[in-house]
């Protein structure tokens, strides 16, 4: 194998267990987001977009439905003759069966994959997150500082601020606390989850916590707070965009509302930073004489006779005649009979909503936004 | 025995009637419904039918039909054995018949393993599976079959790969030029059927047809024949985002393609990809191409903008069903000009 300067190895076995019945049955970066895409499409487009070629997606929960996604990695311009993209499930050896059993744990069991490229960079993603960043320019940072390992973080609300991982850094972003959910944090930097590593300290570091029996083999617990107390050089690498943890029901409905938003920093329609995902191949939208559609995101096969308002359609949806939907999410090749309401909810792919059904949340729910169920509609 | 069929998919038409759309590409390049060139319904066709080889032979201006083509793959024709063919006009020869061109790559006929041969114009609109029609050439026993539509030829021919190869062969003898000279040649020695295809097809070969067809496309019937789950048509990918519909959007009764960003009112149009659509803009009964940008407080009715148009804001643009306004690939409309 030709020697690669970065590699990126995009982590993808979350189940996700709080989006519910939507991460049944399959993992939660192919959960479908905005209109026509999979939320791993966002990681994956940007390591195109960033000029990195070369990308082992690590997958364990539910691998099916984002095996066949990814394919060979052609939708991203990842099918490459030297590098492209490369599923790394997890694998039994002569004596053992062994699992992902944290973040740190997976890139170890697969070293043979970065040490065929001898990359100078390793670059750590999660495919759980909806986000346009330059990678490249983020191992720019990372090079000029000679640092052995450098975290992107992001400014979140200061009220926040104890639910995430915070970096405490000096006044040239060098990391010199690591504060996981801090009950009186001092910074409100967050780490989304994004490392660069020089390839031999995270080779080192990766085989040093793999023979401890006590570690949880986690990059956030166990791997960067070593590197930290050993002295090596850690920086905080500060983004500014749109970046969002779609973990649960309100917010992958949020990110996806927040798509009809402007101001939101997530631009779908940036043509030099394009968001690729496997094209699905249906005919154009249909929008007959009784529809009415505003404020909303329609992909391509859907057919629309009823009303649409502030709300994202996937691809090959029905909505029939007297039907409105107002702020919800309805994903690929759902039905919504006639005369039917639905407002604030989800609804998975290839449901049927039966004619005249009403979906709202009840009065006294914990949330108001609905995740609709089949066995919510039998209830019915 | 074996049933392959080889697609041939003749290119080299040039239509009257057609020049402001043909101008700058093939015939077979065309936008059509939004998303797809014309090639888009036989090649797909062709690949739904099973048909694992075609060979096109394109004349003038095929660097838009190349590019629209590339390797084949969005159709799935990116094969190591078999797969799709590409194969130009020698660029010195002006006017080359088909026959000609065809002879002139008389070793790929050779070298096709196919037993039938299916030769098919570019310009078809249909969704036809050639299965069950290569049965019924099977079962008549005759030469050629030509299929038709309302006892009208669609100019798409099956036949044995030898036979086509030998009127090729043999044009200097008997003159035929292309596959139509054979079938309407009263003394041709071959024995032709005619199947009659049920469903909907028609050839774009005027202005006329191709703006009346297009707007047939809002027939929930028509739409549904064409677009069919199990038959595909399939198209170059282009990864554009969803269509955005804001504020004060208005569409009826309109087939709209992905990456469009809509603020006016649309009624009984066909928009394709990336096309903005200003606020107070009205657009009826037109044709819209990829990535035109028509302004604000615009009245488009009747109208065929090509690719890349720029309206202006208050533009006035009107055709008449009879005979839409054309405007040509690229220009810039203005507010004082065709008004």
């Amino acid at each position: 194998m030709a020697k690669k300067k970065c590699v990126a190895m995009l982590l993808a076995g979350g189940q996700g267990s709080r989006l519910h019945s939507l991460t049944s049955n399959l993992a939660k970066p192919a959960v479908p987001f905005g209109g026509k895409y999979r939320i791993i499409d966002f990681t994956l487009s940007n390591c195109t977009n960033s000029g990195i070629d070369t990308v082992g997606v690590l997958t364990q929960y539910q691998p099916l439905v984002l095996n066949s996604y990814i394919g060979i990695g052609s939708a991203w311009d990842l099918d490459r003759k030297n590098g492209g993209v490369t599923v790394l499930p997890p694998y039994s050896e002569s004596k053992e069966m062994k699992w992902y059993t944290g973040t740190a744990c997976a890139i170890y069991q697969n070293l043979n994959y970065l040490i065929q490229y001898d990359p100078e960079y390793v670059l750590i993603l999660s495919g759980d997150h909806i986000y346009k960043m330059n990678y490249e320019l983020m191992l720019d940072f990372h090079i000029k500082r000679d640092a052995d390992a450098t975290i992107s973080v992001i400014e979140v609300p200061w009220d926040e601020a104890s639910r995430f991982g915070i970096l405490n850094t000096d006044s040239d972003m060098k990391v010199v606390e690591f504060d996981e959910k801090p009950a009186n944090p001092k910074n409100n930097l967050a780490s989304m989850g994004i490392y660069i590593f020089k390839w031999s300290v995270l080779k080192e570091y990766l085989i040093k916590d793999a023979a401890l029996p006590d570690s949880s083999h986690d990059f956030g617990k166990d791997i960067l707070p070593t590197l930290l107390s050993d002295q090596k050089k850690l920086f905080a690498y500060p983004f500014s965009g749109y970046w969002k943890d779609v973990g649960t029901v309100r917010s992958l409905w949020e990110a996806n509302m927040d798509l009809l938003d402007d101001t939101c920093g997530l631009d779908l329609f940036d043509y030099t930073w394009r968001i690729y995902s496997v094209n699905p191949n249906q005919p154009p939208q249909f929008i007959s004489d009784d529809a009415l559609v505003v404020d909303s995101l329609i992909n391509e096969g859907c057919v629309i006779e009823g009303e649409v308002e502030k709300s994202v359609l996937f691809q090959g949806v029905k909505v029939e005649k007297g039907a409105l939907i107002k702020e919800s999410v309805i994903m690929p090749d759902a039905v919504i009979g006639k005369n039917v309401f639905i407002e604030k909810a989800i609804v998975p792919s290839e449901m049927v909503i039966p004619d005249g059904t009403i979906i709202r949340a009840l009065p006294d729910a914990d949330d108001e936004i609905v995740l609709v169920t089949e066995d919510m509609l039998q209830s019915l | 025995m074996d049933r392959k069929l080889l697609g041939v998919i003749d290119a080299t038409t040039y239509q009257k009637g057609l020049e402001d759309l043909i101008q700058h590409r093939s015939l077979a390049a065309v936008p059509f419904g939004g998303r797809y060139r014309l090639i888009d319904f036989i090649l797909s066709n062709m690949v739904n039918s099973g048909i694992k080889s075609v060979a096109i032979f394109p004349k003038n201006q095929y660097r838009s039909l190349m590019d629209h083509l590339g390797s084949g793959k969005d159709w799935d024709l990116n094969r190591k054995r078999d797969g799709l063919f590409f194969f130009p006009a020698p660029a010195e020869e002006k006017e080359i018949t088909s026959f000609n061109h065809f002879a002139a790559n008389k070793d790929f006929f050779d070298r096709s393993n196919q037993q039938y041969a299916l030769i098919s114009n570019c310009f078809t609109v249909c969704n036809m599976d050639f299965e069950p029609i290569l049965d019924w050439h099977i079962k008549s026993g005759c030469d050629i079959t030509e299929v038709r539509k309302d006892g009208r030829s669609l100019h798409m021919f099956l036949m044995k790969k030898s036979l086509l190869v030998e009127l090729f062969e043999t044009r200097e003898e008997t003159g035929y030029t292309c596959m139509r000279d054979v079938v309407t040649d009263i003394n041709s020695p071959y024995r032709q059927c005619h199947y009659e295809f049920k469903g909907y097809a028609v050839m774009i070969d005027s202005i006329t047809t191709y703006f009346n067809e297009s707007m047939k496309l809002l027939k929930p019937s028509i739409w549904k024949e064409l677009f069919l789950k199990n038959q595909p048509v399939y198209t170059k990918v282009k990864d554009e985002p969803p269509t955005r519909y804001f504020t004060g959007a208005s569409v009826k009764n309109s087939v709209i393609a992905n990456g469009c960003l809509i603020e006016g009112t649309v009624e009984n149009s066909i928009i394709s990809r990336a096309v903005k659509i200003g606020k107070g803009s009205v657009i009826k009964n037109s044709i819209i191409m990829q990535k035109c940008q028509i302004g604000e407080n615009c009245v488009l009715d009747s109208v065929v903008l090509d690719k890349d148009v720029k309206v202006n804001n208050g533009t006035m643009m009107y055709g008449t069903k009879e005979l839409p306004y054309v405007v040509r690939k690229g220009t810039v409309q203005g507010a004082l000009m065709n008004s």
